[in-house]
């Protein structure tokens, strides 16, 4: 198998959907397993914020049901990125991400501010829709090729895949980990509980890495 | 200066369902354009539809507890598929036998019809389709039960 992320050190079978890791997989489950256990044993942060040109601070909490719920989501949705890094499954891959997806509307959707639930609401939204670009590119990668698995997709044994369907896979994981659209993103950020929000930029950054991976190889 | 424009517009959360629904919309657009994609003809999961079959579109066929053959990509990865094409609870089997098409009611009963497809050869797939399930289950709760 010819990759660019180097020859699989290790396979792993689950039937017809092997797990493989390569150096770069390795990398990146790698980033996502330390991170999730980072935000495993973390305590949230406390945000303070000052009020510009006067002496008012307001210092945010962090409910201890809040902070459980979220530390919860961003566990599963390190999971989610671990699975999504190493899965040599087209359709695994888009489920994982998909995944990803609705973890890191739920770890922002818990904070109980307006904005930030606006926020949240929209990026649910955008969320919902980037399934179908997601889910037809990978259904058009099985028609035209007859095969899901990356590695069968990397060997160059059947048809490649047509730039239509890469592209509606690359549209999937940017509606999903809203990768370009990290200035609006920092609105969510003004949530308090530093760890957890830190999550979903780095699912999205792990799952955009990864897609790069796969369009090119597939 | 036209960055700083573009992170303006960005910066705006209600801006980007439009913005990334109008990429999906040209992307859409130039698929159409690409049309039509070939259709490969070997296809890793193959469908055959028995329509006089009460199962009809998971009736894999065989006699039960013989392996009928299954086909996959990695057969010796899942050295059971083909063993257990359909199991069926007393009561789905007495739906199949009085009614037809049990296959379109697959889940709306217990015990119903095992795809082997799904459960043997791709189970990674059928685990992660619950999970998201169950996460959003679990937002929609908390975000239920939360004091106002």
């Amino acid at each position: 198998m010819s990759s660019l992320g180097g020859a699989p050190w290790y396979i792993l079978e689950f039937g017809d959907e092997l797990v493989y890791f390569t150096p770069y997989t390795t990398t990146l489950l790698i980033l996502a397993l330390v991170f999730t256990v980072l935000a495993l044993v973390s305590r949230p942060e406390r945000q303070v914020e000052a009020l510009f040109g006067t002496d008012a601070i307001y210092a945010k909490d962090t409910t201890v049901d809040q902070m459980r719920f979220r530390r919860f989501m961003a566990i599963a949705c390190g999971c989610a990125s671990m699975g999504a890094v190493v899965t040599g499954d087209l359709f695994n891959f888009t489920l994982f991400v998909a995944l990803v997806g609705i973890t890191n509307v739920g770890i922002v959707a818990a904070v109980k501010n307006r904005h930030v639930q606006n926020a949240a609401f929209q990026y649910g939204l955008v969320a919902l829709t980037a399934t179908v670009p997601l889910f037809a590119g990978a259904g058009i990668v099985a028609a035209t090729t007859g095969t899901l698995s990356i590695v069968a997709l990397a060997s160059g044994t059947v048809p490649q895949a047509p730039f239509f369907a890469r592209a509606l896979l690359c549209l999937g994981v940017v509606g999903e980990g809203m990768a370009p659209f990290y200035a609006a993103k920092a609105e969510m950020f003004r949530a308090p509980g530093a760890p957890y929000v830190i999550m979903c930029s780095l699912s999205s950054l792990l799952i955009f890495l990864r897609v790069a991976e796969v369009v090119m190889v597939i | 200066m036209i960055i700083r424009r573009i992170s303006d517009v960005l910066s705006n959360y209600e801006n980007i369902l439009p913005l990334f629904a109008g990429g999906c919309a040209i992307v859409f657009l130039i698929g159409v354009l690409l049309l039509p994609l070939p259709y490969y003809d070997d296809q890793l999961y193959p469908k055959t539809i028995d329509r006089n079959s009460s199962l009809d579109p998971y009736d894999r066929g065989g006699p039960p507890f013989t392996q009928v053959v299954i086909k996959s990509q990695y057969p010796e990865n899942s050295p059971t598929a083909g063993y257990v094409t359909t199991y069926l609870t007393p009561f789905s089997w007495f739906l199949a036998n009085t009614t037809h098409h049990l296959g379109t009611t697959i889940v709306a009963h217990p015990g119903g019809i095992i795809d082997e497809i799904l459960y043997n050869t791709r189970g990674l797939d059928t685990v992660v389709e619950p999970t998201i399930l169950f996460i959003a289950f679990a937002i929609a709760s908390f975000l239920f039960r939360r004091e106002p």
